[in-house]
């Protein structure tokens, strides 16, 4: 199915179709209420070299729904890893500090949660897999330790059920011979074995929440393919949200609900992945889109993102509102509102969510946070 | 596992082989050569026809007139499990027994003939008798080849006067030192009319009577020593071809005493010292270097780093000498002893410590002991926490940044079980490579300290043998430091496999 051929899901009906599908209206009143709301969140970091604080993240909004794939996409460095390792509480404080924002888990707010309190929702409700499946066990125990060591954390069984689920964990990502592949240790695994271990071990304790960074950033396209199915059977069946971390266009358009694209720590667009990739409406993400090259496209030089945001009829395409980007071409930044944050995610169209610069005009407006409670139906 | 152990260990062998050669070279290289510290010792003595026969006799009892590679494989011989020949007798002590040697001819015997030797027959005791008669005749052998090898020696000084006073072309053959070897001579028709020439025929004269006697003393005390007067030591593989036998270390040149004894009374000393050492330092440096890392670039991490540092910056010599004069001294603290190892008439202490008759409570064998090397242990330890606590802080900082670590909070370990259980675990490896470096420290002592201390551990015992160029004492304890090295490497490999086990070696 082509992106254009369900350009208007974000349609009641269809939404209501695709909880249908998921089963019974119990279940589609359930999908209906966020699992994950991150709003206005800020967090910068010590300079170390002494100069003013870095800020990693200026107010990004996201929210996620059970069932849901959001995409998080942008260049290295634009805040999305900060984003997810905040809401795990993964952020080291010092260097790091929450400015400001909240981070919304089952209505409470993760960034004021003590340590303590986080220790039961760190892998047992929200779970996180990184993307250097390589290095990202622990050498020196094996897999049956590793797995165990967050089901005895997050669950109150006995060692034998324990191994029970651990085998099952296995099981469930697609690892053969469970029980003995538990006695052995990291460096007998292949790369993408010892991601799908990394994912059992996420998922072992059944978490609400998936924050997958890059998880396939590092593995053949076979082997990519086989994660990114594996974790989208295993979110149907497991009412899970995920938040997918990448900067593989591809993997998105493959598998994202939502997709939210960030610079420089804010979001500057926010939409369904249909909608995105028919009609991109902020300049980065055109030239975002724009910069992929095409097999039957011969150009003597790619385009590149800046040859899209230096041209200021670029930014004068929505009406009513000017596109945020730190390094305006002259003649478009407009005047800012006063006393306030330049940025402000409008909803330039209905479901539809741009970065754009704040102007007293903007000001006067209402705005509503991007959530958009869809889920792609080709699946 | 068991045939990489058996292939280590089989590669020992040439290693080792490696390091004794290269010791005994050195020492071979040495200015003076090996015995030059017997040189001295003798050199003391004010005649020098004494000194003469003493050099003469103990370069022949060592066998350090023969080539360099000679004395080396006859040391490795002893050394050696797997002996060849006829095997050995030990006496009651367990000393090796050797049999007389051999009585070398005297030179020059066309020029002064050598009176032949009968040898009076003699009726070899058994049973009881047996010890005792072996023992006199070869303290005879011993005594009479003593004199002979020592009027060996002035005969060819009297060569040499007598090359001196037949001036030009005879006196060119005498070598740089102006001694004279006899074989440059056995061309040369004696005058008799030369005015040396007396000195040399009673020289000559002296020469023959001695070698009778040593003669003599040697057949019989061979004969003796035939009729096994002591059990022989050893297990036969081919009967007196292969047999194998105990290791011998040999006899210290500079104390007459076997170098196994001299390591077994000064072992003890020094690993006690360095096994309570080694657990201090390590129970200290370890956990504090591991709280360091947790609190980078917090107070502890700063302030225990400079206190080890600054520690680690004082020279033991200082402080042995600040702690006998504050710790030791009555005029100030006088919480230790000053020296030694015990108190005077500890040898009559129980163990455990007790009250004695009068009510007074005594300290005992142990606590003595204990109270002895408190100073010792204090100098020992103080400037080893640096490197140890610096070592495991880098190493946890290595691993704290790690993605196993991320992978471990993720799952919500508590942080005190990441510090403990993934971040500690993984920081072992460096922690091991240190550890077994302490076994031949141990082995070696410290010399520092047992010299301000005077305790008689295996520093103290080394650092004489240097002095003394006391050969075998040198080589049986490079050869032993060498053994545990080796051993302690291998320690280090077993180790690093149940630590990591990405290593493996099969």
């Amino acid at each position: 199915m082509s992106p254009s051929a369900v350009k208007t899901s974000h349609d009641q009906s269809t939404q209501d179709a695709v909880r249908a599908m998921s089963g019974g209206v119990g279940s589609a009143e359930r999908l209906a209420i966020p699992v994950l709301e991150v709003a206005d969140l800020a967090v910068s970091f010590d300079n170390s070299s002494g100069g003013p604080r870095i800020q990693a993240v200026n107010g990004v909004h996201m929210t996620l729904f059970p069932q849901q794939t959001l995409a998080v996409v942008g260049e290295s460095g634009c805040g999305k890893s900060v984003t997810a390792m905040s809401t795990m509480q993964l952020i080291a404080r010092p260097p790091g500090r929450f400015d400001r924002g909240s981070i919304l888990f089952e209505g409470r707010d993760i960034v004021s949660l003590s340590e303590e309190e986080m220790l039961s929702i760190r892998g047992g409700k929200i779970a996180m897999i990184f993307q250097e499946p390589m290095t990202s066990l622990n050498p020196v125990y094996n897999i049956g330790d590793q797995l165990m060591e967050a089901i005895f954390l997050h669950q109150k069984v006995g060692p034998d059920e324990a191994k029970r689920i651990a085998v099952q964990a296995m099981k469930d990502v697609g690892i053969k011979k469970p029980e003995e592949r538990l006695a052995m240790y990291p460096h007998q695994f292949s790369g993408g074995m010892r991601q799908r271990v990394m994912i059992a071990m996420a998922l072992a304790c059944r978490p609400k929440v998936l924050l997958a960074d890059e998880p396939t950033t590092a593995l053949d396209v076979t082997i990519q393919a086989q994660i990114l199915e594996l974790l989208r059977e295993l979110q149907r069946t497991r009412d899970m949200g995920i938040m997918l971390i990448t900067h593989n266009l591809g993997v998105v358009a493959e598998n994202a609900d939502v997709v939210c694209v960030m610079y420089a720590g804010r979001v500057v667009e926010y939409a369904n992945v249909f909608e995105l990739f028919d009609e991109p409406l902020h300049p980065y993400t055109r030239g975002l889109f724009r910069s992929i090259p095409m097999l039957r496209d011969t150009r003597e030089r790619l385009v590149t993102i800046k040859d899209v945001t230096h041209d200021p009829a670029e930014f004068r395409k929505i009406p009513g509102v000017i596109p945020w980007w730190p390094d305006m071409p002259p003649g478009v930044r407009p005047e800012g509102a006063p006393d306030r944050d330049e940025h402000v995610l409008v909803e330039v169209r209905p479901n539809r969510w741009v970065g754009c610069w704040r102007t007293p005009e903007l000001e006067a407006r209402s705005h509503r946070r991007p959530s958009l409670d869809y889920r792609r139906g080709d699946r | 596992m068991l045939s990489y152990l058996l292939r280590r260990l089989a590669f020992m062998v040439p290693t080792l082989l490696g390091i004794t050669l290269m010791v005994f070279m050195l020492l071979a290289l040495a200015p003076g050569g090996i015995g030059a510290g017997l040189a001295v010792q003798g050199g003391q003595m004010s005649d020098t026809s004494r000194v003469a026969q003493m050099q003469a006799y103990l370069e022949d009892r060592y066998g350090l007139n023969d080539p360099v590679i000679v004395q080396y494989v006859r040391w490795l011989g002893r050394l050696s499990p797997v002996k060849f020949g006829t095997r050995d007798l030990r006496d009651g002590n367990g000393e090796r027994v050797p049999a007389p040697r051999a009585i070398d001819d005297p030179p020059l015997a066309t020029a002064f003939p050598v009176p032949a030797v009968t040898v009076p027959s003699l009726a070899i005791a058994t049973g009881e008798g047996a010890i005792p008669q072996f023992k006199k005749l070869q303290r005879d052998a011993e005594g009479t080849r003593r004199e002979y090898v020592g009027k060996v020696r002035l005969f060819k000084d009297a060569i040499a006067d007598y090359a001196r006073a037949a001036g030009s072309p005879l006196k060119e053959r005498l070598n740089g030192k102006g001694g004279a070897d006899p074989r440059d001579f056995s061309d040369v028709a004696f005058d008799h009319s030369n005015a040396a020439w007396p000195k040399l025929e009673k020289a000559a004269a002296d020469m023959h009577t001695a070698h009778t006697a040593a003669v003599v003393a040697q057949v019989q005390a061979t004969e003796a020593f035939h009729a096994h007067p002591y059990p022989t030591s050893g297990i036969p593989i081919i009967p007196d071809v292969v047999s194998l036998d105990t290791p011998d270390l040999g006899v210290a040149f500079s104390k007459n005493r076997p170098v196994w004894d001299l390591i077994a009374a000064a072992l003890p000393v020094t690993l006690l010292i360095n096994l309570i050492a080694f657990p201090i330092s390590y129970l200290i440096a370890v956990p504090t270097g591991v709280l360091a890392s947790v609190r980078r670039g917090g107070l502890f991490d700063t302030f225990s780093g400079f206190l080890y540092l600054s520690l680690y910056s004082i020279p033991t010599v200082l402080a042995g000498v600040f702690a006998i004069g504050f710790l030791a001294n009555k005029q100030y603290l006088g919480w230790f002893p000053v020296s030694g190892l015990h108190e005077s008439g500890s040898e009559a202490y129980t163990f455990m410590p007790f009250t004695d008759a009068s009510g007074v409570w005594q300290r005992g064998y142990l606590l003595d002991t204990l109270w002895h090397v408190g100073l010792p242990v204090l100098c020992l330890v103080y400037g080893s926490f640096a490197v140890l606590s610096k070592q495991t802080r880098a190493s946890m900082l290595d691993n704290f940044s790690a993605d196993y670590v991320r992978t471990a909070k993720a799952k919500g370990v508590p942080r005190k079980d990441v510090v403990l259980r993934h971040v500690f675990r993984n920081s072992l490896l460096p922690l091991i490579t240190m550890f077994v470096g302490i076994f031949p420290a141990m082995l070696a002592g410290s010399v520092v300290i047992e010299r301000i201390f005077s305790v008689p551990g295996m520093g103290s015992l080394v650092i004489e043998a240097i002095d003394l160029r006391d050969r075998e004492l040198i080589l049986a304890d490079t050869f032993l430091i060498a053994c545990v090295n080796m051993l302690a490497l291998l320690l280090a490999d077993i180790l690093y496999a149940a630590a990591d086990p990405r290593v493996s070696y099969d």
